[in-house]
C-alpha cells in the first residue's frame, strides 16, 4: 500500500518536472550528437588539407641532379626566426587558405611554408612522418616502411589510413612528376591529433549544451512553480480552514482545470451544511417530542405516588418511576450522542471556555444528588482555558460525574480536577468506586456496553458520548487508576495551546 | 404564593399543578402565551413558569414581551431543548432561571422557592432560609423563635452573601470580596475560621455546607 501510494501521491510539480527532465536529457544527447556530426567532417577535411599541403610543399624541394638522380634540398634553413634589426619586414604569415581542389598549387614558396613543413625540418616529430618514393617503389628519402595511401586519386592526391610503428596514422600521398621523373610524396600524422581536437570540441559543445539544458530546466521549474501558484493558494486555504468549516471555497483564484473539483467540493459542503441544519432541526423536534411526554409521565407518577396510601400500589408506582427515569436517561443520552456528532455543531460554536468555572457550575448542579448519596463531591482546580463547545463540555462532564456518582458507594468521594499538564489543559474526574479493570477499559468506551456489575439505570452510552465529545475537541480520553484507593480516574487531555 | 403556568401539554400541566399544590403553591395553568396578559391583568402572581415550545407565540417572545413591558414577575423557563443557545437566550432576554425537561417535581419546587425568595427579599428586605429569618435592612438574623444571632460584621457579610445565593455554591474568592474592603487582605484560611464561627452561631436553623475545593453553600437545614 505504502509503495503504490508513494508513487501516486507525487506532487504535480515533481511529476511535471520528471516528465520534462527525461525528454530534455534525450534532446541534449541528440543535439550533442548532431553538432558532432556537423563539425567532424569539415574538421577532418581541414586536417587532410593541411596534410596534403605538407606533401605538396615537400614535393617542391625535390630536384633532379646533373647526374639524373633526384635529391631533396634539405639545407634550406628557413627564414630567420628572430628578425634582424633594420631588415625588411617579413611578409605576413600565410593563412591556411582553403584548398582549391581544381587548382592545387604546383609551386611551393619556402617563404610561405606551413607549420607542418617547419616541423618536418626542425627534426621530425613522432606524430609526423614522411616518405618520398619513386615509381619503382624505392624510397628516395624518409621512412621506407610508410605505405603509400591507396585510395582513389583526386587532383593527384590520395588519402588513407595505416598502422605504423604501432600507431594509427592518416596518410596523404601526392603523385607528381619532377623533371620527367614520377614521384609520390607521402606524409602521415597520427590520428590522435585530430581526435584530440574533435574531443576537445565535443567537450566544449557538450558543456555549452548542458548549461543550456540547466537554464531551460531552471526556467521550467520557475514556470511550473508560477503556474501552480493558484493551486498552492487553494491548498493553503483548505489547510488553514477550521476543521468543521462548511463555508464554500472561493472560486476566484482557481484555474479552470481545478474549478470543477472546487465546485463539486462546494456542492458537497452545501449538502453537508443542509443536512447539518436538517439534523439540528430534527434533534430540536425530537428532543421536544421525547421529553415533553416523559416530563408529563414522570411528574404524574410523582403526584400519584404522593396521593397513594396503598403500599402495594406505592411499590408498583416506584417501579414505574424507575423505568420512566431510565427511559428519560436513555432519551437524554441518545439526544446528547446525536448532538455530539461533528455534523451537529458548527465552528462558530467553539469558544474559549474556562474549565474551572465549568467545573464550578457542574458541581453546583450535581451537588444535591451527591449529598443524597452521602458522597463528598469536590474539586481541585487551577485556572485553565480550552477552545470548545460549552454545552458539549458540560454534557461531557455531566456524563463523567454521573458515572462516577453511580459507581461510588455511600461515604465515598468524587473529585473533579483541571489544570495544565506538560502545557496541555486537562480535565479529570476521579471516584472512589471499584474502578475499571484494565481488560474492560477499551470495552467500556463502546456504545451500549454495560459492565457486569452496572445497575439498571445505566444506558451504556455515557462513555460513548464522552468519547464523541472528546473526538470533536481533538482531545483524548484516558482511563486510569485513582491516585489513591481502587477507583477510576477519567482524564481528558486537550490539545496544547498554540 | 400564586404561580402562573404557561404549558401546552395537558399531562405536564396537570402534574405540575398537582405537584406544586403539595408544596404549598396555588397554580393557575394556561395553554398559550396569548392568554397570559388577561391573567396578569386580573391576578397577582409571585412567579410564572413558561414552557419555551408553545404553540403560536413561543416562550422566548413571551419572556421578551413581558420584560419589555417592565413586568418584574420572576420567570422560570422550562424547555425540552438542551442547546446552550436556548439557555443563554432565555437568560439574556430576562428569564430568571431555567430547567431542562424532564425534571423531577421536587427540583421544580426548589427552583420556584428560590426565585420567590429572591424576589420577596428584593421587595421586603427580608429573606427566609430554613428556620432563619434574615433582615437585610436591619442587618440582623434571627431564628424562628425570634432570637437574634450575635454576628460580627464579617460573619454577617458572609451570611448575607450566602443567603443571596442560597442553594448555590459560593466560591471562597467571592466571599473574600464580600467581606473585605479594598485596603484589607484576607486569606482563605481566615474565611474558614469565620465560616466555622458562623456555623456554630446558626446552630440547626440553617446549614453552611463546605464544598471541597469550591466554596460554601447555604442550605435550609
Amino acid at each position: 500500500m505504502s509503495g503504490s501510494s508513494s508513487t501516486s501521491t507525487l506532487s504535480i510539480r515533481s511529476r511535471l518536472f520528471g516528465y520534462l527532465l527525461l525528454p530534455l536529457v534525450l534532446l541534449l544527447i541528440a543535439s550533442i550528437w548532431a553538432d558532432h556530426r556537423t563539425y567532424v567532417t569539415p574538421m577532418y577535411d581541414m586536417f587532410d588539407r593541411a596534410l596534403s599541403h605538407s606533401a605538396v610543399a615537400i614535393a617542391a624541394h625535390v630536384h633532379k641532379a646533373s647526374d639524373g638522380h633526384l635529391y631533396v634540398d634539405r639545407q634550406d634553413p628557413g627564414p630567420p626566426l628572430v628578425r634582424a634589426p633594420g631588415s625588411s619586414p617579413l611578409p605576413p604569415p600565410p593563412g591556411d587558405a582553403p584548398f582549391d581542389r581544381d587548382h592545387p598549387s604546383e609551386h611551393f614558396d619556402p617563404e610561405y611554408r606551413p607549420m607542418s613543413w617547419m616541423r618536418l625540418y626542425s627534426g621530425a616529430r613522432e606524430n609526423f612522418v614522411y616518405r618520398i618514393s619513386l615509381a619503382d617503389g624505392s624510397t628516395l628519402t624518409g621512412d621506407p616502411s610508410l605505405p603509400v595511401a591507396s585510395g582513389e586519386i583526386i587532383d593527384n592526391l590520395t588519402y588513407g589510413e595505416a598502422e605504423h610503428a604501432g600507431l594509427e596514422f592518416r596518410l596523404a600521398s601526392y603523385h607528381t612528376v619532377v623533371e620527367g621523373e614520377p614521384i609520390v610524396v607521402t606524409v602521415a600524422e597520427t590520428v590522435h591529433r585530430r581526435d584530440t581536437v574533435v574531443r576537445r570540441l565535443d567537450t566544449v559543445v557538450g558543456l555549452s549544451d548542458g548549461i543550456q539544458l540547466l537554464l531551460v530546466l531552471g526556467l521550467c521549474l520557475f514556470g511550473i512553480r508560477t503556474a501552480l501558484r493558484p493551486i498552492n493558494r487553494l491548498r493553503e486555504q483548505i489547510v488553514h480552514r477550521e476543521p468543521q468549516s462548511l463555508q464554500p471555497l472561493p472560486l476566484e483564484p482557481v484555474p479552470s482545470e481545478v474549478r470543477p473539483l472546487v465546485e463539486s467540493l462546494n456542492n458537497l459542503l452545501m449538502t453537508v451544511r443542509d443536512s447539518t441544519l436538517a439534523q439540528q432541526h430534527f434533534l430540536t423536534n425530537a428532543a421536544h417530542q421525547l421529553r415533553t411526554p416523559l416530563t408529563g409521565l414522570k411528574a404524574q407518577l410523582e403526584v400519584l405516588a404522593n396521593e397513594t396510601q396503598d403500599n402495594a400500589q406505592q411499590e408498583r408506582i416506584s417501579r414505574l418511576q424507575g423505568s420512566v427515569d431510565r427511559l428519560a436517561h436513555t432519551a437524554n443520552q441518545l439526544l446528547a450522542l446525536a448532538r455530539a456528532e461533528p455534523s451537529a455543531h458548527g465552528p462558530s460554536d467553539f469558544v474559549a471556555i474556562q474549565l474551572d468555572s465549568l467545573i464550578g457550575a457542574m458541581v453546583d448542579s450535581m451537588l444535591d444528588r451527591a449529598l443524597a448519596n452521602d458522597i463528598d463531591l469536590g474539586a481541585e482546580c487551577e485556572p485553565v482555558q480550552v477552545h470548545g463547545v460549552y454545552w458539549l463540555l458540560h454534557e461531557l462532564l455531566i456524563n463523567l460525574v454521573d458515572n462516577a456518582l453511580r459507581h461510588t458507594p455511600r461515604g465515598g468521594d468524587v473529585t473533579l480536577r483541571c489544570g495544565l499538564h506538560n502545557g496541555a489543559p486537562y480535565l479529570e474526574v476521579e471516584d472512589s468506586g471499584p474502578g475499571i479493570a484494565p481488560a474492560e477499559r477499551e470495552r467500556v468506551r463502546k456504545r451500549f456496553y454495560r459492565s457486569a456489575g452496572s445497575d439498571g439505570q445505566s444506558s451504556g452510552l455515557g462513555l460513548a458520548i464522552v468519547e464523541e465529545i472528546v473526538r470533536s475537541h481533538r482531545a483524548h480520553l484516558e482511563i486510569l487508576d485513582a491516585h489513591k484507593g481502587t477507583g477510576a480516574r477519567m482524564r481528558i487531555t486537550f490539545p496544547r495551546h498554540d | 404564593m400564586r404561580i402562573l403556568l404557561v404549558e401546552d401539554d395537558p399531562l405536564v400541566s396537570d402534574a405540575i399543578v398537582r405537584g406544586l399544590a403539595t408544596a404549598g403553591y396555588v397554580v393557575d395553568a394556561v395553554t398559550d402565551a396569548e392568554s397570559v396578559q388577561g391573567r396578569l391583568d386580573t391576578t397577582h402572581y409571585d412567579l410564572a413558569i413558561v414552557d419555551l415550545g408553545l404553540p403560536g407565540e413561543d416562550g422566548f417572545t413571551l419572556v421578551k414581551r413581558l420584560r419589555r413591558e417592565g413586568s418584574p414577575l420572576p420567570l422560570l423557563i422550562v424547555t425540552a431543548r438542551d442547546g446552550l443557545d436556548d439557555r443563554v437566550n432565555a437568560l439574556d432576554l430576562g428569564a430568571d432561571d431555567y430547567l431542562v425537561k424532564p425534571f423531577a417535581l421536587p427540583e421544580l419546587a426548589a427552583r420556584c422557592r428560590a426565585l420567590i425568595r429572591r424576589a420577596t427579599a428584593a421587595a421586603s428586605n427580608e429573606m427566609v432560609v430554613g428556620r432563619l429569618r434574615i433582615d437585610l435592612a436591619g442587618r440582623r438574623a434571627m431564628d424562628d423563635a425570634g432570637r437574634v444571632l450575635e454576628l460580627t460584621r464579617r460573619e454577617w457579610s458572609i451570611l448575607e452573601c450566602l443567603a443571596h445565593h442560597s442553594g448555590r455554591v459560593v466560591s471562597k474568592e467571592r466571599l473574600i470580596q464580600a467581606i473585605v474592603s479594598w485596603d484589607e487582605e484576607i486569606s482563605g484560611n481566615a474565611i474558614e475560621v469565620h465560616v466555622s464561627r458562623l456555623r456554630a452561631k446558626l446552630g440547626d436553623a440553617a446549614t453552611v455546607r463546605g464544598i471541597r475545593g469550591l466554596g460554601y453553600r447555604l442550605d435550609d437545614a
